[in-house]
């Protein structure tokens, strides 16, 4: 019998997974885009379930060390051809600014803290930004477990940055296929604040991108509901897409 | 040939991308204290309309802006204050090369980084019609050839043509000329007055970009070299009318101008300054000499996230000051000039709520140390309806007791111009549909 636990545990051991190299897989699957062409469409809903719609085109572009993003707001028609540049970087902050069309100006942003709500949403902007592993800190193994019939794994990490809004995200990724479909994020205080559920993955060019997230936020009862559509990647686009002279333009 | 001609021309029509942008407006102030016969309220309908054309590289735009003010209406011309007109802001064309661009047109162009008061912003002309406490920019012909770098960008623009200021009449709460001067009417003719042709280029070579560092900068060189922003004021008096003509006058000077921000954390600190060499000083029929002139602009704006749930609080201090470089000892001052902020200073706060209305509340006060004057102004906007701005705003002005700053002369009381001016208050009110 101690044999028989000896040999099962071995067989446990090797079949688990630790929660970087996990991390690290679930990245792998969503990398090689190189650049993404997309609208976003916004929905924001609040606890009354009144809803309020954003549109945006947004373009992405894949770099080593962080990524760079462009967004230009169409709707509500006050904001329309407000653009939005951001460059991430993992080891410090990122640069960005907003590009106000009423004024013609372009304004510099102080990105230090990641919490704020991203135009009103439940989405905050280190929400939006692509994952990227050198963000956080991982322990342990992760943990197998099955939803709705589905193996999945069950995964902790914590933020690097003191910046950062949460002190915790808990995710579940399918094991066949390493796509996140739900990520748990606990606030300052390690209460939890929000869910977010991702749906609508679809393979474009051998590449998996999502196409909808749903983020719950469980202290204020709001709701924001994301969808990509017409994206595209590999567009052939370059640095100097993303540079601040595309704003004015 | 030319039904063929019409099909290209159509059918490129039909390639490119057509956008359009605009709102419909109304705007109302009411005036709680206000000098004696000035209007007690006004109430004004704005449209504003933004076409433009993109094909390719190419893009061309026109963008107009129509206001009708209900006074402009009367059958008594007394109460008229010409706050009605059509406006031509942007009407261009530029195309665009793998790292150049050149443009054509009227526009708009927007130089500075401080919040309330930018002293580099000098390119276009203020058109004061609008709202004297927050008058637009009106556009100005020019030509521009860009060349852009990965770090910046660097700019040659030439202004084929200086534009007049225009200002509302007088009854209107924001004339800021008195009513009357040694017993005579005194009336703002916007005709801009200069010994050079108002058709002469002014120059401006603009260099700016980012660094990328730990605390990264946006910084702005502008070399400029023709018309000055500031201007000399006429004054022709006419005993047999008997009228006092005011008016403006242009000269020309060489100037270098600078604008930054560093990024410091959740601080932006910035710093706009510029030093003007004035070319013809003897200018003014003011009998005054136009002095070389700087100014220095420092600003920090430091941002609270997650106040009060999902709101954030920009803290936002800024300061200002004008002084000339005194090459003589008759030099027009700044009250003369109508130079604003000389030794100003602003502390004020920016509330964003972050909710679905993108509701915000700015309120601070501008303490002048120059003449000991005071104003104050919070406003507050929010959309309804995902179509409908709201825009509400108070303001209250404690003018100069001792010196005739423009806000002092826009509250001289003209039955008793011995007295005191008294301070001014407002609320407003804007409701646009946006479209």
């Amino acid at each position: 019998m101690k044999k028989l636990l000896i040999s099962m545990a071995m067989v446990a051991n090797v079949w688990a997974i630790s929660n970087f190299e996990l991390a690290q897989k679930s990245d792998a699957v969503m990398s090689g885009y190189s650049d993404a062409k997309s609208e976003m469409v916004m929905t924001l809903i609040n606890a009354n379930a009144q809803e309020r719609q954003r549109t945006m085109k947004s373009m992405v572009l894949e770099k080593e060390g962080g990524d760079k993003s462009l967004m230009e707001f169409l709707t509500p028609a006050d904001v329309k051809g407000t653009k939005f540049l951001s460059y991430e970087h993992a080891d410090k902050d990122d640069d960005q600014w907003l590009y106000l069309p009423a004024l013609k100006r372009v304004k510099r942003i102080a990105s230090k803290n990641k919490s704020g709500s991203f135009m009103g949403s439940e989405f905050s902007y280190e929400d939006l930004t692509a994952f990227n592993i050198d963000k956080y800190n991982y322990s342990g193994d992760a943990q197998e477990v099955v939803v709705e019939g589905k193996k999945m794994f069950k995964s902790e990490r914590i933020p690097n940055s003191k910046n950062s809004g949460y002190t915790k995200q808990i995710s579940w990724t399918t094991a066949d296929t390493f796509l996140t479909m739900k990520v748990e994020y606990y606030d300052r205080k390690k209460e939890l604040l929000k869910t977010a559920i991702f749906e609508d993955y679809k393979k474009i060019d051998g590449i998996w991108r999502i196409g909808k997230i749903t983020m719950t936020n469980h202290q204020n009862d709001k709701k924001t509901i994301l969808v990509w559509k017409n994206e595209t990647i590999k567009n052939g686009l370059k640095d100097k897409d993303f540079n601040k002279r595309v704003l004015k333009r | 040939m030319r039904p063929l001609l019409g099909l290209v021309l159509l059918s490129s029509l039909l390639y490119g991308e057509v956008a359009y942008k605009g709102y419909v407006g109304a705007d109302t102030q009411a005036y709680l204290t206000k000098p004696d016969g000035k209007h007690p309220a006004n109430f004004t309908l704005q449209q504003q309309l933004e076409l433009s054309y993109n094909v390719g590289d190419f893009e061309s735009a026109i963008s107009l802006y129509a206001q009708e003010d209900s006074y402009d209406l009367s059958r008594d011309h007394a109460e008229r204050n010409e706050r009605t007109f059509v406006r031509l802001d942007e009407l261009y064309a530029k195309y665009y090369f793998e790292n150049d661009m050149i443009f054509g047109g009227r526009n708009i162009r927007f130089w500075g980084a401080l919040e309330v008061n930018n002293i580099v912003d000098t390119f276009n002309t203020k058109d004061f019609r609008t709202d004297g406490l927050d008058p637009q920019k009106q556009g100005a012909w020019n030509l521009a050839y860009t060349h852009y770098t990965d770090s910046g960008e660097i700019s040659l623009v030439v202004k084929l043509y200086e534009e007049q200021q225009k200002m509302a009449a007088y009854p209107y709460a924001y004339y800021f000329f008195p009513k009357e001067a040694e017993g005579m009417p005194i009336t703002y003719d916007a005709t801009l007055q200069s010994k050079e042709n108002l058709y002469r280029p002014t120059l401006y070579l603009n260099w700016s970009g980012s660094t990328e560092s730990d605390y990264p900068i946006d910084y702005a060189f502008i070399g400029q070299y023709g018309f000055d922003s500031q201007r000399a004021f006429q004054q022709a008096v006419d005993y047999i009318t008997p009228l006092v003509t005011l008016s403006e006058e242009a000269y020309l000077v060489a100037k270098v101008m600078s604008y930054n921000t560093m990024v410091v954390g959740s601080t932006l600190l910035k710093v706009e300054a510029l030093a003007t060499n004035v070319i013809d000083k003897n200018v003014s029929s003011i009998g005054k000499v136009i002095d070389d002139y700087y100014q220095v602009g420092l600003g920090v704006e430091h941002t609270l996230t997650g106040v009060n749930g999902d709101a954030d609080l920009g803290l936002i201090a800024e300061y200002y000051y004008y002084d000339t470089f005194k090459h003589s000892n008759n030099i027009a001052t700044d009250l003369n000039l109508f130079q604003v902020f000389q030794n100003d200073l602003f502390v004020g706060f920016r509330y964003t709520f972050n909710d679905a209305s993108d509701s915000s509340i700015v309120a601070g006060a501008i303490i002048d140390m120059e003449y000991n004057e005071q104003s104050y102004s919070f406003k507050y906007e929010t959309r309804m309806f995902d179509v409908l701005s709201v825009k509400a705003d108070y303001a209250y002005i404690n003018p100069s007791t001792t010196d005739p700053t423009a806000y002092a002369l826009m509250g001289l009381n003209p039955n008793d111009p011995t007295a005191d001016p008294s301070a001014h208050q407002r609320i407003g009110l804007n409701l646009a549909y946006h479209f």
